[in-house]
């Protein structure tokens, strides 16, 4: 036992010296901080978008930097932890980062930004989708993946396009994401005069959506389409029973069903549209990332955050070259807060006039034959998103 | 009420010592240590308010709580809605009452108000789980964490539902969870060794066995239950203005078992358990995190690796559990290792031994019945036992003898007939209030208090049945009794390593504790050697002569039932057959018959 505390002693002590050597020669780089949950329940989303974030640091620094500074990326492991996110980013504030990027859950991104808030350093969560996030924390916190209420608005756009008059909504109360996505859905589709018919609950891993169906069934004019957030387990038991009860109303879905599960459903799920945050379509930008990341990494990106994860480089380096190289706090912050059209892997991000919540491109597919087929890349008009609640 | 009986000496020693050990590592990391280190103290504080919290219940009782954490959530959610500023009240609680939307309050206040506030609702909670013994009582508690949890997500308008509570003022600074921290280890210290906490204790190494020295066993467990879940509201509420943010989620599984862990590898049942759990694994946590971001030795290096501080901190644990597995403390306190702490108590000058009266009164059974379904254990007995008198119960196997004394002793509820104490009706009352009544008993498998001292388990029955004496008196007759029984020796030696004949006598040292008036033996010479039978003899002829109790004996022993009794009744499937003096029962044919059978009995008749 003495002998491993000696070990210990030993790494410790290593540490130690070597840190501040590292400190040293990045004097002259740009540092982002990224405080992510690259374990928990947390992983799924934060590993893909370091994923996305380091190639698109290593493509910048092979270029030659921005504006000839190199990026230096630090990241950090909160464990899926508030308390330990609060941590984590004083330790990587302490370290000098002029960018912060925030873990992918509003609690723990929270914690960050206030760390960094208080510090005055400028922070993207990179893919948490409550869009009151901003508001939460403070000036210097950016959302920047496709906001529930931006989802919301295009599905509501798509519906109302395709004539349909009359709206089922389902959701859950369990987490915001399945509660509050249909409910700015309903916003925009009444608000554009459609009329929502109903809108059920459903308690998520319920599996039995015998009454829910039921209800539907029941339902007098017949709804035009069923719109909910649910994902897996719930989406797919609740569409084989809707399916099997002889409802064939339209059926539209979130980014949360964007997975090999729901084209694997099979005749039930045939016809279903769902929006996500893009669609490699020939020659787009997300196409070439996708061969980008391939090469890079050797495999498929596993989730559409690797892309959303090299967007929020791209931000920063939008931002830098609009300061003119100038790194402070509130430069950077009014720099992002005004951009316009950034060229990112997923399509173009717009901040200005949107409160810290990005416009951005939200694909339409549709599930056709067992595939994925894209229907249309739609940029919400930014007048018509709902508040954030 | 003597206060001395709730505030140890050797506890209140051993507290100011841990407290000591904490504050000053904390206060100096909390003066002079990097914002990092800050936050990682005064976080390893909270969650020790809430481990020691835990431990406060379920180290005393012996039941897991997955509940405290919903008394966290509770905490958390009335001390954030008190303090937030009305401004961002207004859209985060939207259906709250005016006069709460409108005001916000400070630390002390809120506090007090989400201490008060759950202490009153687990008081609620307690009525029913405090009921439930073992598993069944853990299974209830995640049920509480679970009714909880969806409570706090349905009632959106007056919390904020599934979305995060934020804009909690940051009124939880180090300074704060230290003063916090100490003060719960202290109370978690108080209690474990004052009445209450023995008392408890009692009844977790022993359900029968305390409700043998007539402990209230639900009672016991409502006060440490309601105290715990306070203590847990506090560690909420300021792991709330710690945080700032929190949502449902926060106060759920993964922080339930974040909490247990730190209980288990620390000990369950000690507060220097408590302490040392949650140390150890921040201590762990802080080490392997530093590991994990990749290191550079020059001529090697280690990339970066994520998980290895979750994987590092389970091998530990594993580690911890696989070669002490009560944990590092197990039911210790630091007082087993700091001798100082232990000083013996100044002793009041020895009274002389409280003089008691010669009990008077008469046990009357009748027409006792005891069925089973369509089985009569126990039929219509009829049985009295008088003080100063030893009354044998024989008969052979499953002929109900253990029944019968069950009945008496209120395990188990007759089905019919009276069970009286002159004109007391005891009949079905539960095992404790009989004991209240004046009837000790031992078992046939001695069930001592295991883990606590021979004087601990002598101690608890003495508060039980004294509960306005101090605590140095306490320890006074404790000895007292011991020393009757010649093992005064032995007083600070765990009950459950002392040897066979020792723990009989301790056994019966912590019924006379009660100072009954009858006692019953389920026999007691079982396992015995005869030298050993032969101590036990005089011990029991002594019971009578001396202290004039009636004893009612059940053995298989027969040459000790007949030199001890002055009447002995036999009982056969159920049925009283014989009673009267050793002479008429051996020749009775009935009682014969119901040993060898009836063609045997014919022929030695």
């Amino acid at each position: 036992m003495a002998k491993n505390i000696g070990k210990y002693g030993a790494l410790l002590a290593t540490i130690m010296a070597v840190a501040p050597f590292c400190a040293a020669q990045a004097q002259d780089a740009i540092k982002i901080g990224f405080v992510g949950g690259f374990t928990g329940y947390l992983a799924p989303y934060d590993q893909p978008t370091l994923q996305g974030i380091e190639l698109a640091v290593e493509q910048i620094n092979k270029a030659g930097g921005i504006d000839g500074k190199q990026i230096e990326l630090i990241s950090r492991d909160m464990r899926s932890d508030t308390a330990q996110a609060a941590v984590t980013a004083q330790e990587v504030v302490d370290q000098g980062v002029q960018v912060m990027i925030a873990p992918c859950d509003v609690d723990p991104a929270v914690a960050t930004g206030q760390i960094t808030q208080a510090a005055q350093i400028p922070t993207i969560a990179a893919c948490a989708s409550t869009p009151i996030l901003p508001g939460m924390v403070g000036d210097y916190m950016f959302a920047n993946y496709t906001a529930d209420n931006l989802q919301a608005t295009a599905l509501a756009d798509y519906a109302l396009e395709q004539g349909y008059k009359n709206a089922l909504v389902l959701l859950s109360r369990d987490t915001p994401y399945t509660e509050m996505l249909p409910r700015y859905f309903a916003t925009v589709f009444e608000k554009k005069g459609g009329t929502v018919a109903a809108t059920l609950e459903f308690k998520m891993g319920q599996q039995d959506f015998s009454a829910e169906v039921t209800k539907i069934k029941e339902l007098s004019p017949a709804p035009d389409v069923v719109m909910t957030a649910a994902y897996e387990p719930d989406f797919p038991a609740f569409i084989r029973q809707l399916r099997s009860a002889g409802i064939t109303a339209p059926v539209l879905g979130s980014d949360g069903i964007d997975s090999p599960t729901t084209l694997e459903l099979g005749e039930v799920a045939e016809g279903v549209v769902f929006s996500n945050a893009g669609y490699p379509t020939p020659g787009s930008a997300l196409e070439k990332f996708n061969a980008d990341f391939k090469a890079h990494f050797g495999e498929e990106p596993s989730a559409i955050f690797t892309a959303t994860g090299y967007d929020v480089i791209k931000v920063v380096e939008a931002a830098v070259k609009a300061t003119g190289g100038n790194l402070e706090g509130p430069a950077l912050r009014d720099a992002i807060d005004n951009l316009e059209n950034v060229a990112v892997a997923t399509g173009s991000i717009t901040y200005k006039g949107m409160n810290r919540v990005p416009l951005r491109v939200v694909a339409l597919n549709k599930v056709q034959g067992g595939q994925k087929v894209h229907v249309a890349n739609v940029t919400p008009n930014g007048a018509d998103v709902p508040p954030a609640q | 009420m003597a206060i001395s009986a709730y505030i140890v000496p050797q506890a209140t020693r051993s507290a100011i010592v841990m407290a000591l050990a904490l504050a000053v590592p904390c206060a100096l990391i909390g003066l002079f240590g990097s914002n990092p280190m800050i936050t990682t103290v005064t976080n390893f504080l909270i969650m020790l308010i809430a481990v020691s919290a835990l431990g406060l219940f379920s180290g005393n009782s012996g039941i897991l709580s997955f509940g405290h954490c919903a008394f966290m959530a509770l905490g958390a959610q009335i001390s954030a809605t008190l303090t937030i500023p009305p401004a961002l009240k207004k859209t985060a609680f939207p259906l709250l009452a005016d006069p709460i939307l409108q005001s916000q309050f400070g630390l002390v206040m809120a506090l007090l108000a989400s201490v008060l506030i759950v202490g009153l609702i687990a008081y609620l909670i307690g009525l029913a789980i405090c009921r439930l013994n073992g598993s069944s009582a853990t299974i209830a508690t995640l049920g509480l964490l679970i009714i909880v949890e969806s409570l706090i997500v349905a009632a959106q308008g007056f919390t904020r539902g599934n979305q995060a509570v934020y804009g909690i003022p940051k009124l939880a600074t180090w300074p704060v969870a230290l003063a916090f921290a100490i003060g719960t280890i202290v109370i978690a210290r108080l209690y474990r060794d004052s009445r209450v906490g023995l008392l408890l204790r009692a009844a977790r190494e022993n359900h029968a066995a305390a409700q043998s020295i007539g402990i209230d066993i639900p009672a016991q467990r409502q006060v440490a239950w309601v105290a715990s879940a306070m203590l847990s509201a506090l560690a909420g509420a300021l792991l709330a203005h710690f945080l700032t943010v929190f949502s449902a989620k926060q106060f759920y599984f993964d922080l339930a078992f974040a909490i247990i862990v730190m209980q288990v590898v620390g000990g369950l049942s000690s507060v220097a358990g408590s302490v040392a759990g949650a140390v150890l694994v921040t201590a762990a946590i802080e080490m392997l995190r530093r590991l994990e971001n990749g290191i550079d030795f020059g001529l090697f290096q280690v990339p970066q690796i994520f998980g290895l501080t979750q994987i590092g901190l389970c091998l530990i644990v594993l580690a911890i559990l696989y070669t002490r597995r009560e944990g590092l403390m197990g039911f210790a306190e630091i007082d087993r290792f700091l001798p100082f702490l232990r000083k013996r108590e100044e002793l009041a000058t020895e009274a002389a031994a409280p003089t008691q009266a010669r009990p008077t009164g008469t046990l009357t059974l009748e027409k006792v019945s005891k069925a089973y379904g369509g089985l009569l254990a126990v039929a219509e007995v009829d049985l009295e036992l008088r003080v100063g008198e030893v009354l044998g119960l024989i008969g052979p196997n499953g002929s109900g003898k253990t029944t019968l004394l069950g009945c008496i002793a209120g395990t188990h509820a007759p089905s019919g007939g009276r069970v009286r104490i002159d004109d007391i009706d005891i009949t079905g009352h539960p095992a404790h209030e009989v004991a209240r009544q004046g009837i000790g008993r031992t078992f046939q498998n001695i069930r001592l208090f295991a883990h606590m001292t021979a004087a601990e388990n002598v101690m608890a029955a003495l508060t039980q049945r004294w509960p306005q004496l101090g605590h140095a008196e306490l320890v006074r007759r404790s000895r007292h009794l011991l020393d009757e029984l010649k093992i005064a020796d032995l007083a600070e030696r765990e009950a459950g390593t002392l040897a066979y004949g020792q723990q009989r006598r301790l056994e019966i040292a912590r019924a006379l504790a009660l100072e009954p008036r009858f006692l019953l033996l389920d026999e007691p010479a079982a396992g015995m050697n005869e030298s050993e039978t032969a101590d036990l003899l005089g011990i029991l002829g002594w019971l009578v002569k001396d202290r004039g109790l009636g004893l009612l004996v059940v053995d298989h022993d027969m040459q000790l039932i007949m030199r001890l009794c002055d009447r002995i009744a036999v009982l056969n499937k159920g049925q009283l057959i014989a009673l009267g003096s050793a002479a008429e029962v051996q020749a009775s044919r009935a009682v014969r018959e119901a040993y060898l059978g009836r063609r045997h009995a014919e022929v030695i008749t």
